[in-house]
């Protein structure tokens, strides 16, 4: 097992790199530089060569590459091009919110959609029809709405109708009841496809299971169908749940920028609209490799939890 | 002995059982009617072919069918109980407590992602109220007695650590633990190699005797029947057609379908060359009403009465019963039923003309797997899979390949048409190979009609005009056995044996010297298997095609071979003559293949004594430096393990590769 988190941690560790080196000359790829990018049509020619003194832009490829692979290590994300802010500080104040938005919609879903899938396989695998057509119905139904389509009906029903949560205004983090507030509505409307999309992976991973002979085995040893449903169908099925919930958090992170611009929340998703709207090089660039390492941490934990349940997986 | 029918001696008692699946297309009425009764310590056999209901009956009596199916009618009574009516909280504790189960395959019915342990002693200490620790002791206890050496250690194992063999082992210890009064196993050894299938009948037969368990096997083996039950019911068609004490049955088979069945085996003991006889027709479709007795399509000795009354079971001897209206069954039919007819090897063929050269030659063959290594220091993982093969086989004449799972024989066959690369050695094949597989039905492209897949050889060769394919693909069919209407059929229309007559029409298509047949007859029924074996000997005489028919099927190989390979671990350990390699067999592998075979006759099973090999095959990872067969062969001598013994032939025509034989 050690063996194994090792292999994979030093595979996290050269992916990162990977992504990280990519980033640094996709973007000296690009026409023109971050100097001309921040100083626009404004500086002349020898000003601008001076920007580029100053930024470093001027040394070597492999020397500016270095430089920054050090700064990135103790975390000096340098500032922002058109404000002139630290990087770090406001990915610092953003990073919370998104964060507290992604798991709680992870937990909320895990925690509906995984009793609703195991119930509606159960009941097919029974072939009681009524109960699982619904919960499969409706799960098809929310799953094929788009967020950014959902948040606006939530946000025009619950918020501009019903005047429940509001629809905009600061987050402060530490006063729980405003942040439950300000979240619940972002948070519910990308649970609801979220609980949509892996109740139904669920449904389909344990019905496959159920057919297997082993659950004939432990029916036969005696044990309730309540038992063999969550001890070995669930466990059994848990190799694709698992993965779902994994690829799902990406599709989660593309869900936090909609929601997070739908109601007007900071968070990340928020930092990186405005990054890229004013052209903002050194946010982007920062942010690119914040959802890169991410996704990479995901994977990470998704293939130990993996060899956790599965002792056959050896790679 | 007599009928004995007091209660204490009854355990099991099963009274008109009906189990119905009602599916989307209808109400499959898999079991009819079927009563038993079953006494203490007693091993009963119920034998059938798929789908006679023998495994859904069987899994009614304690209600563990799968959705959509149901017992729709009757009793069962365990010790006094009535399962039947009881509600499922109070059968589980009957399940794997009262009765044991033992399902069929060993890889597939263990939790895979929970260690033996886990799966094991839960049961035992909520079935006995034992406390964890000691259920573990227990458990340990039950592995060391099925034979898992190390038990307290492989305990902590998971299921797929282990070999099939191993894991049936796990499943015997798991059914057995809480002192079962009953054991149900659901073909046991069906999935296993000849060899490990002999220590796990020995081992259900040692253990059933010394806990005075009773025990219901199904099986479709009739081999296995003789050798461990000792009663045995046939069921067809969802009922019991014949039930009787083992012995008398197989002396003197009253039901026609029992008669049959049995004259439609090989005989592993037998060296008539007789052809096998084949029952005509298909089991009903049990989504219709059978109206008279449900053999009655396939029975020679059917008359007016058969049509319409469906016939009861009638007493024949002591404890032997059948439901037919003739007491002896065929011997009374009003015609005498088809004589088996010889094979007529003597007449003329164009092919005897020719000169009886070597069709095919394999000198040195080997094929090498090599893994991929982690660490580019170390050595990959190779796995020998063939280790130097020469064989040749002679127009017109048939070779039979047989040993057990891993020994290199269906890498042999793909070598031989071109499918694998041999890693060295020569193949010489005078004319054109063809294969026929053993799983017909996912051989054949679904989308492509019977026509379509006859021909296809011919259009990727580009043989003739469409006019002149479609002529050689009438005459092909027509060859196998089967009406051109079927050419315009898709293969899921098809039954298993049909399929397979299709596969073998399609290997000729291209008139190949030689065709190669993967363990063609396995997956089929043993009354289709007939039709299927008959089938190959005929377009052998017919043809003058050779064959290299590869099976773990003993009876089978013997009875279409002309000459046997022998092999164990990728080597060739034993070879000559059929007839005479089974008979004189020289090779102590060869000697352990037959004596795990059972034979047809449960008194010379009884008096038997056999041997059983112990351990497994090792694996071809390892193989070790003397005699493969070294670490399992009861002769073995220090020589043995340091020097490997060369394939000498010690008499005319034989072939063998050990130290000590001759």
């Amino acid at each position: 097992m050690l063996a194994f988190v090792l292999k994979k941690f030093a595979q996290l560790f050269v992916t990162t790199l990977g992504v990280v080196t990519l980033v640094f000359f996709t973007l000296r790829l690009i026409p023109g530089d971050a100097a001309s990018a921040m100083a626009g049509d404004s500086l002349s020619g020898e000003a601008l060569e001076r920007l580029r003194e100053q930024m470093g832009l001027t040394q070597p490829l492999m020397t500016q590459y270095a430089t920054y692979l050090k700064s990135l290590l103790v975390l000096d994300f340098g500032q922002t091009i058109t404000t002139g802010l630290s990087v770090y500080d406001l990915m610092k104040s953003a990073l919370p919110i998104t964060l507290l938005i992604a798991l709680s919609t992870i937990v909320i879903t895990v925690v509906a959609a995984i009793p609703l899938g195991t119930l509606a396989a159960f009941m097919a695998h029974k072939g009681r029809k009524g109960l699982d057509n619904l919960i499969t119905g409706t799960a098809m139904v929310l799953d094929l709405m788009p967020s950014f389509w959902t948040g606006l009906v939530f946000l025009l029903f619950f918020s501009l109708t019903l005047r429940w949560f509001p629809a905009s205004g600061d987050v402060d983090m530490s006063d729980p009841f405003s942040v439950l507030h300000r979240l619940a509505l972002p948070v519910l409307v990308l649970a609801v496809t979220q609980i949509a999309t892996m109740a139904r992976i669920t449904r389909t991973a344990v019905l496959e299971v159920l057919g297997e002979d082993y659950i004939r085995t432990a029916r036969s040893l005696g044990w309730s169908e309540l038992r063999v449903l969550f001890r070995h169908a669930l466990k059994n099925a848990a190799l694709p749940i698992v993965t779902v919930i994994g690829l799902s958090f990406g599709s989660l992170l593309n869900g936090t920028v909609i929601v997070e611009f739908i109601f007007n929340i900071p968070g990340i998703g928020s930092l990186l609209v405005n990054g890229i709207n004013s052209r903002d090089y050194q946010m982007v660039q920062n942010l690119i490799i914040f959802y890169a390492l991410i996704f990479v941490t995901i994977n990470f934990a998704t293939d130990i939890i993996y060899r956790k349940l599965d002792p056959r997986v050896t790679f | 002995m007599t009928y004995a029918k007091s209660i204490t001696d009854t355990i099991l008692d099963v009274r008109d059982l009906h189990t119905h699946f009602f599916t989307d297309t209808g109400i499959v009425k898999a079991v009819n009617g079927v009563s038993f009764e079953l006494r203490r310590g007693e091993r009963m056999a119920i034998v059938g072919e798929s789908g006679s209901g023998k495994s859904a009956m069987a899994m009614s009596l304690i209600r563990l069918l799968a959705h959509p199916g149901r017992v729709v009618e009757g009793e069962v009574w365990l010790e006094g109980q009535n399962l039947g009516s009881m509600t499922e909280k109070d059968l589980n504790g009957i399940r794997g407590s009262a009765v044991g189960t033992i399902f069929q395959d060993p890889m597939s019915s263990l939790d895979p992602v929970m260690r033996v342990s886990d799966q094991m002693i839960p049961p035992i200490a909520r079935h006995l109220r034992l406390k964890p620790k000691e259920a573990r002791e227990m458990a340990v206890g039950w592995l060391d007695k099925v034979g898992i050496p190390d038990a307290a250690r492989r305990i902590d194992a998971y299921p797929f650590e282990m070999s099939g063999g191993m894991r049936q082992r796990v499943m015997i210890a798991m059914a057995l633990s809480c002192n079962p009064r009953l054991i149900i196993a659901d073909e046991p050894t069906t999935a296993l190699d000849v060899t490990i299938q002999a220590q796990i009948v020995e081992l259900l037969r040692r253990l059933t005797s010394e806990t005075g368990t009773a025990m219901l096997f199904i099986t479709h083996d009739l081999g296995l029947v003789s050798r461990f039950a000792r009663t045995v019911a046939v069921m067809y068609a969802g009922r019991i057609v014949e039930i009787g004490p083992t012995a008398s049955v197989f002396r003197k088979p009253r039901h026609p379908y029992t008669q049959s069945l049995l004259r439609t085996i090989p005989r592993i003991s037998g060296e008539s060359r007789e052809r096998l006889l084949q029952i005509p027709g298909f089991p009903p479709d049990m989504k219709r009403p059978v109206v008279g007795c449900a053999f009655k399509d396939r029975c020679p000795a059917a008359h007016a009465r058969c049509l319409e009354e469906t016939p009861e079971a009638q007493r024949r001897g002591p404890d032997h019963a059948a439901a037919c209206f003739l007491p002896n069954g065929l011997d009374d039919a009003p015609v005498a039923v088809a004589a088996v007819a010889h094979r007529t090897a003597d007449e003329e063929r164009p092919w005897r003309s020719l000169p009886r050269q070597d069709v095919l030659e394999i000198n040195n063959l080997t094929r090498h797997f090599v893994g991929q290594s982690l660490l580019p220091w170390v050595k990959p993982p190779t796995v020998r899979a063939v280790n130097g093969v020469s064989l040749r086989v002679r127009r017109g004449e048939t070779l039979g390949i047989v040993g057990e799972s891993g020994c290199g024989k269906s890498t042999i066959a793909r070598m031989l048409l071109g499918l694998d690369e041999p890693t060295s050695g020569e193949i010489f094949i005078q004319g054109t190979g063809q294969m026929v597989f053993q799983d017909p039905s996912s051989s054949f492209n679904p989308k492509m009609k019977v026509a379509d897949i006859i021909e296809e050889p011919l259009v990727v060769q580009k043989r003739g005009t469409r006019e002149e394919r479609a002529g050689k693909v009438r005459s092909l069919i027509l060859q196998v056995g089967l009406d051109p209407s079927y050419l315009d059929r898709f293969p899921n229309q098809l039954s298993g044996g049909q399929r397979q007559r299709v596969a073998v029409a399609r290997a000729l298509a291209l008139n190949p010297s030689v065709v190669v047949a993967d363990e063609p007859t396995s997956a089929l029924d043993v009354s289709v298997r007939a039709q299927i074996v008959n089938l190959l000997c005929d377009l052998k005489e017919e043809l003058g095609v050779s064959f290299v028919f590869i099976s773990h099927d003993l009876s089978t190989v013997r009875y279409v071979s002309d000459w046997i390979a022998v092999m164990y671990l990728g080597e060739v350990v034993e070879y000559g003559p059929a007839e005479q390699v089974f008979q004189t067999p020289a090779h102590p592998y060869t000697r352990a293949l037959l004596d795990a075979v059972p034979v047809l006759d449960p008194e010379a099973e009884a008096e038997r004594e056999i041997r059983v090999i112990s351990g497994e095959l090792p694996s071809p990872m390892n193989i070790p430096p003397g005699c493969a067969f070294a670490s399992r062969c009861p002769k073995v001598t220090p020589l043995c393990r340091d020097e490997k013994p060369a394939l000498v032939q010690r008499r005319p025509q034989r072939q063998e590769a050990c130290h000590h034989a001759g």
